[in-house]
């Protein structure tokens, strides 16, 4: 065989490229005898601290006057293994460097004992600085964040979820969140395993104390793209405060409204009695004239509004009946349809036309359909009445349904004959009607009650003459709030129940 | 000439009520069931005094009584508001009616009304107005 006329001989090749690695390698190399003299150390070394011969690697490596407490070289020396080792040293300009490599023994002959070691590492302060940032992030951002793997088993957390949830590696998500046996339904995490996307979900928990945890979460994938998602990361924001907030907001409504109403019953019960204080004023004043009639008429007036107290009574017992509204995904649509299908037959019968606007992506709501039925009929009734009040001709009641931003709207207008400023200052706050004698004024309150039973509010625009226009805006995210929390109440009801 | 007080109320009740009370006392009694029956009342019947609910159909007694303050020939009429929202209740006249150069209403009677204080307010009110104008009382 032919050779090449510049081949070199093999070992010489090889001390060759054993100096160029010396000095190339991107590492910094030391190799260092049994006394902690550094022996040799390539450019790479000298580079990051300095001048090093005739000093001892303490010196060097961390400016120290004896040998460190935990040497990974007096271990190698020791054990003769090849070792991994980290630790932060001072570099030649006086700043702290993190570094990380092999420590790997040296024999001069085959059998001896280890006479040097070759220490090969790698500067890495600033992977270690980012690493720390991110572990401080990870800890203290203020939400949970934890990484579930295929199982649903936590593989990490950090320290704001340990604190709320307690010890929880290797344990069952479904298990540490909810105490629950099973993987639960609709679990977002368990969509992100199956389509590689961030999902967003609000969620009820129980913390180690055994506390509702209000939260909502998102679950990201944690997969190279292409690859099959391997874990889920799951980052939680507790929203238990902002929910006992909007709790708050809907009791001082409710109290609110239950003092308004007490006003309200006080104004109605006043009236009443002044048609009593009447009837008798005139029967006495018949006995004392001897006007048998006289007599007649003031009984009957005292009949009558013995007869309105007990309508009073009812419709009062009827309105106080307290209860949470029960809530149920309906189509809002479908409940415009069934009062259009109520009243059109009368509407018809009195020359008024009556029509519903559904718009588009109306979308389905937790709302109480019996309820809402109340609130629109209370309404539609109204507008009714205004119509036929009115005297203007080609009289129309429009139902509408629409989105509003993050709001559910439902609307009653007509063209009847509208409502006076003052009236409106007083048409959700009193049991005025102005239906002379024949209204208790309890429907717009009824439907005031029920409006902000779901966490929304009632608007009356109108002017007089042209018409009234009822908006009843329900803000979606009370309504999941409520929803929620009437699902939150079953469950602690089903633990109370299996306990 | 016995004076004349016009009653404005929507409840039938309370205007038959008053009406009578105010006859048994040599009073002409004059009622309307709503706003616009009550102006036509007030131009026709020239009252001394008026009697007025707040809540009514259509237009509020709020209204009326505006009307009646910001006409030149009706304003010196007193008027009197009947309604079964009391002083205590969370009613205020200004917040009704913001207009300062309107003034109160010479008197608030919270339902029920005793006809003995009724008729005793309205025989002090008619006096007074009728003192300050020198005209004859009833």
């Amino acid at each position: 065989m032919k050779t090449d006329a510049r081949s070199a001989d093999p070992r010489r090749l090889m001390d060759i490229v054993h100096a160029a690695l010396f000095e190339e390698i991107p590492f910094n190399v030391a190799v260092i005898d049994r006394d902690y003299n550094i022996a040799a150390a390539n450019s790479s070394f000298t580079d990051r601290f300095g001048d090093w011969r005739g000093k001892k690697c303490y010196e060097v490596y961390k400016k120290l006057h004896q040998p460190c407490d935990e040497c990974p070289s007096a271990q190698v020396f020791e054990t003769g293994k090849t070792i991994v080792a980290d630790a932060v040293g001072i570099d030649q300009h006086g700043k702290p460097t993190h570094y990380v490599g092999h420590v790997a023994p040296l024999r001069l002959t085959e059998d001896g004992p280890v006479d040097y070691v070759l220490e090969m590492t790698r500067t890495v302060t600033g992977t270690r600085s980012w690493q720390q940032e991110y572990q401080i992030l990870f800890d203290r951002v203020p939400c949970y964040i934890t990484v579930i793997d295929k199982d649903y088993r936590i593989v990490r957390a950090n320290e704001a979820f340990r604190h709320s949830f307690g010890d929880v590696l290797n344990r069952y998500c479904y298990e540490v969140y909810k105490r629950r046996k099973s993987k639960c339904p609709n679990c977002p995490a368990a969509r992100t395993f199956r389509d590689n996307k961030v999902h967003n979900s609000n969620q009820v928990g129980t913390d180690r104390r055994g506390q509702d945890v209000h939260y909502q979460v998102t679950t990201s994938p944690l997969a190279r793209s292409g690859d099959q998602v391997g874990h889920v990361i799951e980052i939680s924001t507790d929203v238990t405060a902002v929910r006992k907030l909007e709790r708050d907001v809907v009791e001082a409504e409710r109290l609110a409204a239950v003092g308004q109403t007490v006003a309200g019953l006080a104004h109605s019960i006043k009236n009443i009695l002044m048609g009593l204080e009447g009837g008798k004023y005139i029967v006495s004043l018949g006995l004392k004239k001897g006007d048998e009639e006289m007599v007649n008429e003031g009984w009957e007036m005292v009949e009558r509004n013995f007869a309105k107290t007990t309508t009073l009574v009812k419709d009062f017992l009827s309105f106080s009946k307290g209860r949470l509204p029960q809530l149920q995904m309906v189509n809002p649509a479908t409940l415009v349809n069934e009062i259009v299908d109520l009243y059109k037959d009368i509407t018809a019968q009195s020359g008024i036309t009556l029509r519903s606007e559904i718009a588009e992506h109306v979308r389905r709501a937790p709302l109480d359909p019996d309820g809402i039925h109340t609130c629109l009929t209370n309404l539609v009734s109204n507008a009714i009445d205004a119509c036929q009040m009115g005297e203007q001709k080609g009289s129309e009641v429009v139902i509408r349904v629409r989105e509003k931003g993050e709001k559910l709207v439902f609307e009653v207008a007509d063209n009847g004959c509208g409502i006076d400023y003052e009236i409106k200052q007083k048409v959700f706050t009193t049991f005025f009607t102005t239906k002379g004698g024949e209204g208790t004024g309890l429907g717009l309150l009824t439907t005031r009650k029920i409006v902000q039973e779901h966490g929304g509010k009632i608007v009356l625009e109108s002017e007089k003459g042209q018409g009234a226009h009822f908006r009843m805006e329900f803000p979606r995210k009370r309504l999941m709030t409520l929803w929620h929390e009437g699902h939150g109440k079953q469950s602690s009801q089903k633990k109370q129940v299996r306990s | 000439m016995s004076a004349t007080v016009l009653i404005v109320d929507d409840e039938p009740d309370v205007a038959r009520y008053l009406t009578m009370a105010l006859r048994a006392n040599g009073y002409t009694a004059v009622t309307a069931d709503s706003v616009e029956h009550g102006l036509e009342e007030v131009h026709k019947a020239r009252p001394d005094l008026i009697c007025l609910d707040i809540m009514m159909p259509r237009q509020s007694g709020i209204t009326m009584y505006t009307q009646l303050k910001n006409d030149k020939t009706l304003r010196s009429i007193p008027v009197i508001f009947i309604s079964g929202v009391g002083h205590e209740d969370p009613w205020d006249f200004r917040s009704f009616v913001p207009d300062e150069s309107i003034p109160p209403p010479e008197l608030f009677l919270e339902k029920p009304i005793d006809a003995e204080l009724f008729i005793e307010s309205i025989e002090q009110l008619i006096a007074s107005t009728r003192g300050r104008e020198g005209g004859p009382n009833k």
